[in-house]
């Protein structure tokens, strides 16, 4: 009797490893599978993918509000690295928004646009579409005048596009939004 | 004596369902994996198509070779789990072999190819050699071995920065010839050994608990026979 209870113990055993090995190595290989799919460059980057997985990223609000006075005080540059850097993973529809903004404010010229900085401000407005859950993204600054992500990108895209009217003398007139 | 089977047992589950795929997994994992020579950043390298190839030709060589028994370890008399813990390591098997291909494998250019074509070369004409679970462990740390120095260390101080004569050597004989490949921190060279070692020892570990089952097997046979 006891022979048998240890031999259907040690069986169980066997087949608890088993399960937990199994369970464990695949879940390791679903890591390997993700690490490999999302090629993060550095540990800081490993740790910021598996937060967006996790769905607990946030955005380091801090670095965000003293990118925003930057951006209000026309330093856009400085404003973006620092949006940058409080949005790594560039998985916050806001502040990809105001990145883009800053590419339109910093490339517009009363004479012509920067076309780099405007083809990086589309860029950037797409991935705050792309990241908006709601069907339009809108952002209430009343420091900016255009507030929906749609008007913004059809403004960096007619800026790269060439017509008659960029001859028009009179474009010099035009004013910043 | 039942206390001992009762720890042979549970070991061997240990290996069979957590060590071994665990360490093949790492080979996996670090078999792509580059730091960039300016950056120091990771890059990960997938394995190119050819890695895949080449890990079909091993396996099948692991077959022949009584590394991997197909035979023994799937089949109809097995528990379910059992057969799917055993398929889930030829898996593992498998991707660890395509990373360690690509660990050695120079990433691109004309040397991609000449490797690519001597391995698939030479684990070709060993298809048809009489191997043992054994010898084929010798030859394949031969050729990982032979393949590590050859491009962690020859061409690694090839395409380094300050390459010295070897590169001055190579540059004037080998003038037009695209033998374009990237540059990586010296630390690639030190996951690349790390990498091979852990899959050849997978090997090793794989390779003895096939004569632990077999020893094993005999003695329990013999005890039979003892007491018929």
């Amino acid at each position: 009797m006891v022979v048998r209870s240890r031999c259907i113990n040690a069986h169980l055993q066997s087949k608890i490893i088993q399960v937990g090995g199994l369970g464990f190595t695949i879940a390791y290989a679903a890591f390997i599978v993700w690490i490999y799919a999302t090629e993060p460059r550095t540990f800081k980057e490993v740790t910021t993918s598996a937060e967006v997985a996790a769905g607990t990223y946030q955005i380091n609000q801090e670095q965000f509000n003293s990118a925003l006075n930057l951006f209000r005080r026309e330093q856009f540059r400085a404003a973006r690295d620092e949006w940058q850097r409080a949005d790594p993973a560039q998985r916050d529809a806001r502040t990809q928004f105001y990145i883009a903004y800053s590419f339109y404010r910093e490339g517009w010229g009363r004479l012509y646009f920067d076309q780099e900085l405007f083809k990086q401000g589309v860029e950037a407005v797409k991935r705050a579409i792309a990241l908006s859950s709601a069907s339009t993204l809108t952002i209430d600054d009343p420091d900016l005048q255009m507030h929906t992500a749609a008007e913004l990108k059809t403004e960096l895209e007619q800026g790269l596009e060439s017509s008659w009217s960029d001859v028009n003398p009179l474009k010099v007139l035009r004013t910043r939004k | 004596m039942r206390a001992l089977t009762d720890n042979r047992s549970r070991n061997r589950a240990l290996v069979d369902f957590v060590l071994l795929p665990f360490l093949f997994l790492t080979v996996a994992l670090l078999g792509g994996l580059r730091i960039g020579a300016e950056s120091r950043t990771f890059i990960f390298i997938a394995p190119p198509l050819v890695t895949l190839l080449l890990a079909v030709l091993s396996m099948l060589l692991f077959i022949r070779g009584g590394l991997l028994r197909l035979h023994q370890w799937v089949g109809s008399d097995l528990p379910p789990l059992t057969n799917v813990a055993h398929i889930w390591m030829f898996i593992t098997i498998f991707f660890a072999s395509a990373q360690a291909f690509n660990s050695v494998l120079p990433e691109r250019g004309l040397l991609h190819w000449l490797f690519s074509f001597f391995f698939l070369w030479t684990l070709w004409n060993n298809q048809f050699s009489s191997f043992d679970a054994r010898r084929l462990l010798r030859s394949l740390a031969i050729l990982f071995g032979t393949a590590f120095v050859l491009k962690h260390m020859l061409l690694a101080s090839l395409y380094s920065s300050d390459g010295g004569w070897l590169k001055r050597v190579a540059g004037t004989l080998l003038q037009g010839v695209a033998l374009d490949a990237p540059g990586f921190a010296p630390a690639t060279g030190y996951i690349a050994f790390f990498t091979l070692a852990l899959y050849v020892a997978g090997l090793i570990v794989l390779a003895f608990r096939h004569d632990s089952h077999d020893s094993a097997l005999a003695l329990s046979r013999s005890a039979i026979t003892k007491t018929e």
